[in-house]
């Protein structure tokens, strides 16, 4: 018998029972649709966690949770001090600032910084401009605002030139940062005000030391030396002994990058996991229903083997359904994964991420999963005394 | 050319049972059955002609004993040799019918041609179409059993035993199930059939007047041939058209 009607043959079974067929793929359809679903919601997390750390700043690190103050000098020397360095920046912040402007207000986080802290962030200006050496020698009232504080207080208006109202004090816009986006915590990256750090410590903190140095290099390869250097370097000026812990510590995009890495494996070992078990699951339900069909069929196979079918045949009819069954399941579990996982990412606006590979598996498991499952219910149909199989009741 | 279609000396077909129990169902048959016969096998229940009916018809194997059909010994044949053999040469007819329900008249018809190969799917249809018409269903070939009478249903049956013109055709109690009118229907068929295109016919029946339509008696009782004897005063028959 060719292929073609054993296909035939199967498809007409299946249909008989298609309301037993559906639910018997239900379990495939479940497991390789979320299957689809979670590789999808992975990659988009992936990029989109990946995107975030990048406005982090590359080849970036920062001191921070020093015990003992932060300085210029701190600045100063390490600039002089390590040539690998290619910007630095001090860094102070406040969470909470009461902004108002165009009759409106809101609160905002406040940077103290200096022009390189845009460049080791990779902070690009849609407007304006960035912070003049006068400005920030003279501690002048001049501020670069992210895109909300725009849009709260001036609406879709070019705010460069106008008055802000700063913690009590009037700030000049200067600039306009471009807009950043949400981070994954639905913290707003762009409800932020970037002043000169000496105005920050002059007019806002009244303290002249910082939270934090930010450093940049210019290739990836000479983080880790630099973070050793910074440890020496800070180590020596504050004055730690050997075996004692370090007073501060030392952050670097490189840290948050691996950290993504291990999320994401972690998510597809996860994945991997869930993967099997639905699969396996799937299969279960396939080779049971498979096993109640060939019992439920005896007299038919006895009627097949009486006319002419082969063991072969036999085999093969019930291995085409099984696989159809688990294939067709496949298919609609790939669509349906493919549906849930685009409403999901449209509304969390991640980007899509169209794996063809994912599909190809996810579409070869589960045809693998209907042979391996329904084999042994095939073999069981095909090894019928053809006697015995039209004797049964 | 052998002459003798079947050929069958002192077969045995013991089941046992228990350790100790066994089912001697046939002891020792002999029987030679000529190209063109039409027999019939008597005899009373249990007596083992279904037994013997599965041997011929290589569904079932004899525990002693030599089966040569039409020049092939059956000993000699495996699992899907046997399978093969009852595609191209045998047709069967049960007392249940055996159709694929929920299939229709026509697919059931197929089916043999099915497992034959090297035929196309339009010269199945055309073939299942022209036996169906033969044995006076046309125009039925979309129904399913369940819409057709236990006679039509024989009918649909003999038109699958049919369609793959084999040399002989088994019939274990073909009209078993049904009323003396279709039971006269169809032993008319098989009397046309054997005559008409001459296919030899072995039929298993407890009933003298069915019996009547063939031109051998074989009489069983417990696993022993007892009698084998021409039929004396045929019944005449003709195939009616409807
Ligand atoms: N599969 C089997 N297992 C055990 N005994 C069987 C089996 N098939 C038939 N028999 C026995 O063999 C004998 C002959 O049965 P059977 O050939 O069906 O007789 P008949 O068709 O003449 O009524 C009976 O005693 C029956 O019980
Ligand atoms: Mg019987």
């Amino acid at each position: 018998m060719n292929f073609k009607n054993l296909f035939i043959t199967a498809l007409r079974a299946l249909n008989r029972n298609k309301m037993r067929s559906a639910l018997t793929s239900i379990g495939i359809i479940i497991g390789v649709s979320s299957v689809i679903m979670m590789i999808g919601i992975g990659n988009s997390a992936r990029i989109a966690v990946r995107e975030k750390i990048f406005t982090y700043g590359a080849n970036a690190m920062s001191v921070y949770d020093s015990k003992k103050p932060l300085t210029l000098r701190d600045v100063e020397n390490i600039d002089r001090l390590l040539p690998q360095v290619r910007y630095i920046s001090p860094f102070v912040y406040k969470s909470y600032v009461l902004t108002k402007g165009g009759g409106q207000f809101i609160y905002s986080r406040l940077y103290g910084v200096n022009n390189d802290f845009f460049k080791i962030k990779s902070w690009p200006l849609t407007n304006g401009r960035y912070f003049t050496e006068r400005e920030i020698a003279a501690s002048e009232k001049v501020v670069i605002i992210g895109n909300s504080v725009r849009t709260e207080l001036f609406g879709y208006t070019n705010p460069v030139g106008e008055v802000l109202n700063v913690d009590g004090l009037p700030f000049k816009i200067v600039g306009l940062l471009t807009e950043m986006g949400q981070a994954l915590s639905g913290r707003d990256f762009d409800n932020v005000l970037i002043v000169p750090h000496t105005t920050a410590a002059m007019k806002i903190m009244g303290k002249r030391t910082f939270d934090e140095i930010y450093v940049s290099t210019y290739s990836e390869t000479e983080i880790d030396e630099t973070v050793e250097q910074l440890k020496e370097y800070f180590r020596r000026t504050h004055v730690i002994l050997p075996g004692k812990m370090n007073d501060f510590k030392i952050k670097t995009s490189k840290e948050k990058l691996q950290m993504v890495k291990y999320i994401s494996n972690t998510l597809s070992i996860l994945l991997a996991g869930i993967a099997s078990i639905s699969l396996f699951v799937g299969g279960v339900g396939i080779m049971n229903i498979m096993l109640v069909s060939v019992s439920e069929r005896t007299r038919e196979i006895g009627i097949r083997m009486a006319i002419g079918a082969k063991r072969r045949d036999i085999l093969t009819q019930f291995l085409i359904e099984s696989v159809t069954l688990s294939g067709a399941g496949g298919i609609v579990g790939m669509l349906l994964g493919l549906g849930v996982y685009y409403l999901i990412i449209f509304f969390v606006d991640w980007p899509f991420i169209f794996s063809f590979f994912s599909i190809i598996v996810a579409f070869f498991f589960s045809c693998a999963v209907g042979i391996f499952f329904g084999y042994y219910p095939a073999r069981k149909a095909a090894d019928l005394k053809p006697i015995e199989a039209l004797r049964y009741e | 050319m052998v002459n003798n279609l079947i050929e069958i000396s002192d077969l045995y077909k013991i089941y046992p049972i228990s350790e100790e129990i066994s089912v001697h169902a046939l002891q020792g048959v002999s029987l030679s059955i000529k190209r063109g016969e039409f027999v019939s096998i008597m005899g009373a229940s249990g007596s083992g002609k279904s037994t013997f009916m599965n041997i011929l018809g290589f569904l079932d194997t004899p525990t002693t004993g030599r089966y040569v059909l039409d020049g092939i010994d059956g000993s000699t044949l495996n699992y899907d040799e046997k399978a093969e053999i009852r595609n191209r040469k045998i047709g069967f007819v049960f007392q249940g019918f055996n159709l694929l329900s929920r299939t229709s008249a026509i697919e059931n018809v197929e089916l043999p041609l099915l497992y034959m190969g090297g035929i196309t799917t339009r010269e199945m249809q055309d073939k299942a179409r022209k036996y169906l018409g033969m044995i006076g269903l046309a125009g039925r070939e979309h129904h399913h059993p369940s819409e057709l009478s236990g006679g039509e249903q024989q009918r649909v049956a003999i038109a699958r035993a049919l369609v793959n013109e084999p040399a002989i055709i088994f019939a274990d109690e073909p009209t078993g199930n049904l009323d003396t009118k279709n039971t006269e229907d169809i032993m008319n068929l098989f009397t046309s059939l054997n005559q008409d295109l001459g296919i030899t016919i072995i039929l298993v029946t407890h009933e003298p007047e069915v019996a009547e339509y063939t031109k051998r008696k074989v009489i069983f009782r417990d696993g022993h041939i007892i009698e084998d004897s021409p039929v004396k005063k045929r019944k005449k028959a003709g195939m009616k058209k409807r």
